[in-house]
């Protein structure tokens, strides 16, 4: 029952009516030639339209891949004539050896107007079909760049308020405005790492692409500006081989991982974490790892929001080809790293 | 009278320093008794110390100004410290709430310190109900649920956000975690799983499987009364058993 009805898939009324009126039209056209009546040609016609029809349906909902559908339905249609043909004598009561025989011409000509007709009708469907086809595809595209795009806004909103945070800049000024009093050479440092990490992260929200080493500084000095905030709580060290710091490197990704690794790692646990920022490159692809030695995930607690955005967002640049991954760090805390191809090294 | 005497909770070493240095300004007799970096201690330090006046930070790891607040009740005064919390603020306004906004200005300081002194004398006030209500507020959403899925992946133990799952199903003794990037086991069983994901956003179709509904392309009739689920930017198609295609009957 199923593999039936998934066959003919596709015979609707419209398609019925369609062929029936195509049959009515061709026999207008040509019963002049012949001295039947114009019911007895319908009769022929309208067997050789409906069988070539269903062939066709067929034709276009079998799964396989060695020959183009086109063909295939072309094919159909060209036998669904013939068998048309023949179908209509039997109707009309006539025998198949006197088919071939005395009625061969008549038989012949019906044929070939049928594989005539047919051929008309059927480019037009397969015609109308491809640029159905071609318009949804291409609708399709459009809604998946229209996603894309947003995505992008949305991850850009998302950075400017978290950057921007007022939280993150009123406490960080309380600090300078403390240390101003108690100990200025230090109030002086923590400044210009604020200073630092305002200049790295307001131009990226206009910019699409910057360079590791940009985004490193970023990260640097938000993670100073954190150590002086936490006190003993956080340590940090960046591991990134010179020569890396001018690969290409989408943008606010790494900040976001800091973050994280802050925010959901070290934080929550009261007198621990140290935070490691690593690089590496090898068979053409460039990893970045930010470690954690912090309280870790907790299974019931959220924090996989900006990780689907980046995934999100390393998806729309660079396809399937790069991956973020997150691991558990020995003895505790997480491993969130970012591997990118390295445009080039590829080849 | 004897000297009241405060503790200060802040999760910020300087920041506590900072209050510290400017109380010993504005407000000389007073004692700071101890200061602690988040609201655990609350009991104890009350016990121990018996302050008169608390200055909690709202923000604060593990326990925050507003649940110590809430235990301290009325055993104590207590100034709330923030940098930011808008509606906070508006409430704090509302109910007669003494507090602190980081950065200090002294002047404010100087005021909120004035009304404190007249108040040490009199029983703390009743704030139970607007911190209560805050908290509700300002607490990240407690989730009972399942977030990340720890899988092994040689010796490493991959992370795996439950959102970026496309269905679970069991193999004989393991469980297949399936992603758009990659396929792993765990040993948790689906009956534990079903228990602990979100039920809103996960659906048991079959036995052995259970879906993310938010990855689901379309869902056709199959089989003897089955169904099939097509997934959205995948290849696998899952089979919905008899008990559950109600789930999927039209509304």
């Amino acid at each position: 029952m199923i593999a039936q009805s998934h066959l003919l898939e596709g015979l609707t009324v419209r398609r019925v009516l369609y062929v029936t009126a195509i049959c009515a039209a061709a026999v207008g056209a040509v019963f002049w030639i012949f001295l039947n009546t114009y019911l007895d040609l319908l009769v022929t016609a309208l067997c050789v339209g409906y069988t070539s029809m269903v062939l066709f349906t067929i034709a276009g909902n079998v799964r396989q891949s060695r020959v183009p559908r086109e063909a295939m339905q072309m094919f159909a249609v060209i036998a669904g004539s013939i068998l048309g043909t023949v179908f209509a004598g039997l109707v009309k009561g006539r025998s198949i050896p006197a088919m071939f025989t005395e009625r061969l011409s008549g038989v012949a000509i019906s044929m070939g107007l049928g594989i005539g007709f047919g051929c008309v009708a059927v480019a037009a469907v397969i015609l109308r079909e491809k640029s159905a086809r071609d318009q949804a595809r291409i609708s399709r595209a459009e809604s998946a760049r229209h996603q894309l795009e947003k995505n992008v806004l949305e991850a850009r909103l998302q950075l400017m308020q978290a950057q921007v945070e007022p939280h993150f800049l009123f406490n960080t000024l309380a600090n300078v405005q403390h240390l101003v009093e108690t100990d200025p050479p230090a109030a002086s440092r923590m400044l210009e790492s604020v200073i630092q990490y305002l200049r790295a992260a307001l131009p990226q929200m206009r910019e699409g692409a910057t360079n590791l080493g940009r985004e490193i500084d970023m990260a640097q000095a938000f993670l100073e500006i954190h150590r002086v905030r936490m006190g003993s709580r956080m340590d940090f060290a960046i591991e990134v081989p010179e020569a890396l710091r001018a690969r290409p490197f989408p943008p606010m990704m790494l900040i976001s991982l800091v973050e994280n690794a802050v925010k959901h790692g070290v934080d929550p646990c009261c007198d621990c974490g140290s935070i490691t920022i690593r690089a590496d490159e090898g068979a053409g692809r460039l990893r970045v790892a930010v470690a954690d030695t912090g309280e870790g995930v907790v299974a019931k607690k959220g924090g996989g929001v900006g990780l689907s955005n980046i995934r999100e967002r390393l998806q729309a640049l660079y396809g399937g080809e790069a991956r973020l991954t997150l691991e558990e760090n020995a003895p505790h805390g997480v491993v969130a790293s970012i591997e990118v191809p390295v445009e080039g090294a590829a080849a | 009278m004897t000297a009241a005497k405060a503790v200060i909770a802040d999760d910020e070493p300087l920041l506590r320093a900072q209050l510290r240095t400017r109380l010993a300004r504005t407000w000389p007799e007073l004692a700071i008794v101890h200061e602690m970096a988040d609201g655990r201690d609350v009991e104890h330090v009350l016990e121990a110390f018996r302050p008169d006046l608390f200055f909690l930070d709202i923000h604060m790891p593990k326990v925050g100004g507003l649940e110590a607040a809430q235990a301290i009740g009325s055993r104590a005064h207590v100034v709330f410290v923030t940098a930011y919390d808008d509606y906070a603020v508006e409430a704090f306004e509302r109910g007669a709430v003494d507090y602190v906004l980081k950065p200090f200005n002294e002047e404010r300081l100087v005021k909120t310190v004035q009304r404190l002194r007249e108040r040490m004398g009199s029983r703390p006030a009743e704030l139970q109900s607007l911190v209560e209500s805050l908290a509700a507020r300002l607490a990240p959403s407690r989730d009972e649920h399942l977030r990340w899925i720890k899988a092994s992946v040689g010796s490493n133990v991959r992370l795996i956000p439950v959102e970026e799952v496309l269905f679970f199903q069991s193999d004989e003794k393991y469980t297949r975690v399936v992603t758009h990037e990659a396929e792993s086991l765990i040993r948790k069983p689906i009956r534990e799983l079903l228990d602990e994901l979100d039920p809103a956003k996960f659906w048991q179709v079959h036995r052995a499987t259970i879906v993310n509904v938010d990855h689901i392309a379309s869902v056709k009739r199959g089989l003897k009364d089955q169904a099939e689920i097509a997934l959205r930017g995948h290849d696998e198609t899952l089979v919905v058993s008899r008990a559950f295609t109600h789930l999927f009957k039209q509304m």
